[in-house]
């Protein structure tokens, strides 16, 4: 099944017509790229242009946080990777859900590399990506895929639940849309509390397929909440293909009919995600509202479990819905190795190093596996409490 | 103190606790929280505390009280969501996989400092169907994580709401139009009314009979008939449903033998059905019955309403037939 094109939403379009860039063709976009070399690449314009379906360059970006998004990439790659092995390997016996996001780290990593540590974050339920970008403790993370007492939910959650509140982490989320209802609330008690913080909702491609974006987007516009939605667009809503669930091509639309600043972006490219995303945090935290933006992406392994997955091979294939062919041109496109290029050419790394960086996340992922494997298991009469705040419920499975 | 209405009563309990608390926050959708006394005092919530706590205009839209109400309660600031008329069922969904869950599928991490205030219609003629309904708490006391009160009178709306207002969790605060025309005295100051505890009415050694909202009213309305009857009734308001104070429902039972439990929900699966579940296996060989709205939808005409409402001459009619 050919995918939809990234064709469009090379504007950012802002409420009332107004338009961030007058429509420039590919042509004239490569021609300024390649007119304007080093560090003078920089500018204002290019921000404002680029994203918005096209790669972006690293100038301006200080070089800590480059190196943050490419060891952070490699943290949530290699952390899903571990654990995908893990529950084929079956030693450990694993059990629950597990939705896969690799592929889809640039997004993850490009939307947080622009927020504050005390922003929120509602996600869904592939949110491996945007709990470690967010600063999320993969020994926790570990822990609860294990159900174990050392998890981030005491093992009462699973991979579709995690939450860490300290670090604004308001949970990823096994239903399809209350994210936007969250986050909108999010940005509601930051006006109430009267700080500048920002809160963004993650959603996929089905995620605008009930009403839910629509509350949360709506009511964040009327009340001009420092709100952003990002829709990871990955084409599938679960096995179904975007063509079949939604007229659109392009998701960002949604935001014309509330005259909401909304725009596409290279969903695989972590810079122009970043760039786009910078955007958005400055109008919340101005007070000027809401923005939705789509990050046009894709999954390499199943929507949930690991059918097509096999040891030690990279991503799934023999999908029913899919080809094979589709999902290894987006791994063509896979925006690690892509950032990495770009470091080692623009002499931010050299290849040794950027190698290094890898190896030394890999075996923190392992040792997050091994702290999960050793934790204590849980107590089986705790699912009584944390119902309410300061009682337990009664054990009513016992008859007599 | 003097009588108020329920209305006013409300407001006078979220204003009280919205001095204390500086984030306190409400989100509603018409109404624009304003009341008079019957002395004259103007309670106006958005003069006294504006944007954004409590916003002066808002959309029709219950997920975005419930659910963006959740998403601000999350972050640390207890908030009101005003749910107006018919006791809707939109945001029941977000009550019962977010509000309700979220706690303790976190392992403890969230708190939901989330009260629903649901405006409640009751039967009443006129409405038909969607406009007249009573109940819908019963299916919210169904859902783990999720507290309901129900006050039958002004006073014990008051004392819910800043009870509700001060609890960690999240309650669902049932607020039926009938009790707004109660007439009891209402303190000024701020009370707490503890939730999950009974209301003791009337001491009595015949039967005990239980109702609480509007089922409340039409117990209290039969009195005077039951009193000239020579009937000794023991009246427990239970407020709450959930916690429900079961143990002063049972204490009494063991007293008086019988339980009449009234209801204006409707008979599968209702509050009534829960009391007298619990009273069976608590005190066996009470006698038990429960007068409740029937298995139907509330339709329009007077004459078909009324004959289904469980009101004060059905009240007085069972009562009588079950002490015989």
């Amino acid at each position: 099944m050919p995918r939809d094109e990234i064709d469009g939403g090379r504007t950012e379009h802002l409420p009332g017509g107004a338009e961030a860039k007058g429509g420039l063709s590919r042509r004239s976009f490569l021609q300024i790229a390649a007119g304007a070399t080093g560090a003078a690449m920089a500018t204002k314009a290019t921000v404002a242009r680029a994203g918005n379906g096209w790669s972006m360059g690293l100038e301006g970006v200080p070089r800590e946080k480059l190196l943050w998004m490419y060891e952070t990439m490699l943290k949530s790659r290699w952390w899903e990777e571990e654990m995908k092995e893990a529950f084929l390997a079956g030693k450990d016996g694993l059990y629950g859900a597990f939705h896969i996001s690799i592929g889809e780290e640039a997004s993850a990593v490009g939307v947080m590399a622009a927020l504050r540590e005390d922003d929120y974050i509602a996600s869904n339920h592939r949110g491996h990506a945007h709990l470690v970008a967010k600063g999320g403790d993969i020994d926790k993370m570990s822990g609860e895929l294990f159900f174990r007492s050392n998890g981030y939910n005491l093992g009462f959650g699973g991979s579709m639940h995690i939450t860490d509140v300290s670090k604004g982490i308001l949970g990823m989320n096994g239903i399809i849309g209350p994210q936007y209802l969250f986050a909108a609330g999010a940005g509601y008690s930051a006006k109430v509390r009267g700080t500048d913080q920002v809160a963004v909702a993650f959603g996929g491609d089905g995620s605008v397929n009930n009403g839910w974006y629509y509350s949360g987007l709506r009511n964040a516009a009327l009340y001009k909440l420092p709100m952003i939605a990002v829709i990871e667009n990955n084409g599938y809503q679960i096995s179904m293909p975007q063509a079949r669930t939604n007229n659109l091509v392009n998701l960002s639309q949604l935001g014309a009919g509330m005259d909401i600043p909304h725009e596409t972006v290279n969903g695989m490219d972590v810079l122009a995600v970043y760039a786009v995303t910078q955007r958005a945090v400055a109008r919340a935290r101005r007070g000027d509202g809401p923005t939705l933006i789509e990050a046009k992406n894709y999954r390499y392994y199943d929507h949930s479990g690991l059918a097509g997955a096999k040891p030690g091979v990279f991503g799934a294939f023999g999908l029913p819905y899919r080809s094979d062919s589709e999902n290894r041109a987006w791994m063509a496109e896979d925006p690690i190795p892509k950032l990495r290029r770009q470091l080692v050419a623009n002499a931010i790394l050299t290849d040794e190093e950027a190698t290094q960086i890898e190896d030394a996340v890999r075996a923190r992922v392992l040792q997050s596996l091994d702290t999960a494997r050793n934790a204590a298991r849980v107590a089986h009469d705790a699912a009584l409490s944390h119902v309410f705040a300061d009682t337990k419920v009664p054990a009513s499975q016992f008859a007599v | 103190m003097a009588p108020k209405p329920g209305n006013y009563a409300v407001l006078e309990a979220i204003q009280h606790e919205m001095r204390r608390d500086p984030h306190l926050t409400m989100l509603y959708e018409y109404q624009r929280p304003t009341a008079v006394s019957p002395t004259g005092t103007v309670i106006d919530l958005h003069a006294e505390f504006g944007e954004p706590r409590i916003p002066d205009w808002g959309p029709i839209d219950e997920e975005w009280f419930v659910g963006g109400g959740a998403g601000i309660a999350m972050t640390g600031v207890r908030t009101i969501a005003r749910v107006p008329s018919m006791c809707t069922l939109r945001c029941f969904e977000l009550v019962f996989n977010q509000v309700g869950k979220l706690r303790h599928m976190t392992g403890g991490q969230v708190n939901m400092p989330l009260v629903i205030w649901q405006d409640a219609s009751g039967r009443r003629p006129g409405s038909a169907g969607q406009h007249a309904d009573a109940g819908q708490e019963a299916l919210y006391a169904a859902i783990p994580g999720i507290k309901v009160v129900v006050p039958a009178n002004p006073h014990d709306a008051k004392g819910l709401m800043i009870a509700a207002l001060r609890d960690p969790d999240p309650v669902i605060f049932f607020h039926y139009s009938g009790i707004n025309s109660v007439s009891v005295d209402v303190p000024d100051e701020g009370y707490v009314i503890p939730i999950g505890e009974a209301a003791i009415r009337q001491e009595g050694t015949d039967i005990t009979l239980v109702g609480y909202g509007p089922a409340a009213i039409e117990i209290n309305k039969s009195l005077p008939d039951l009193a000239a009857a020579g009937i000794s009734a023991e009246v427990i308001d239970p407020r709450s449903i959930k916690p429900l104070p079961i143990e002063a429902i049972n204490a009494s039972v063991r007293k008086t033998g019988k339980l009449l439990v009234v209801d204006h929900g409707h008979e599968t699966l209702g509050t009534a059905s829960e009391i007298i579940a619990r009273v069976a296996m608590a005190v066996p060989g009470a006698k038990l019955a429960r007068s409740t709205f029937p298995d139907a939808p509330p339709p329009g005409a007077a004459e078909m309403i009324t004959w289904m409402t469980p009101d004060a001459p059905k009240i007085v009619d069972a009562v009588r037939k079950m002490v015989a």
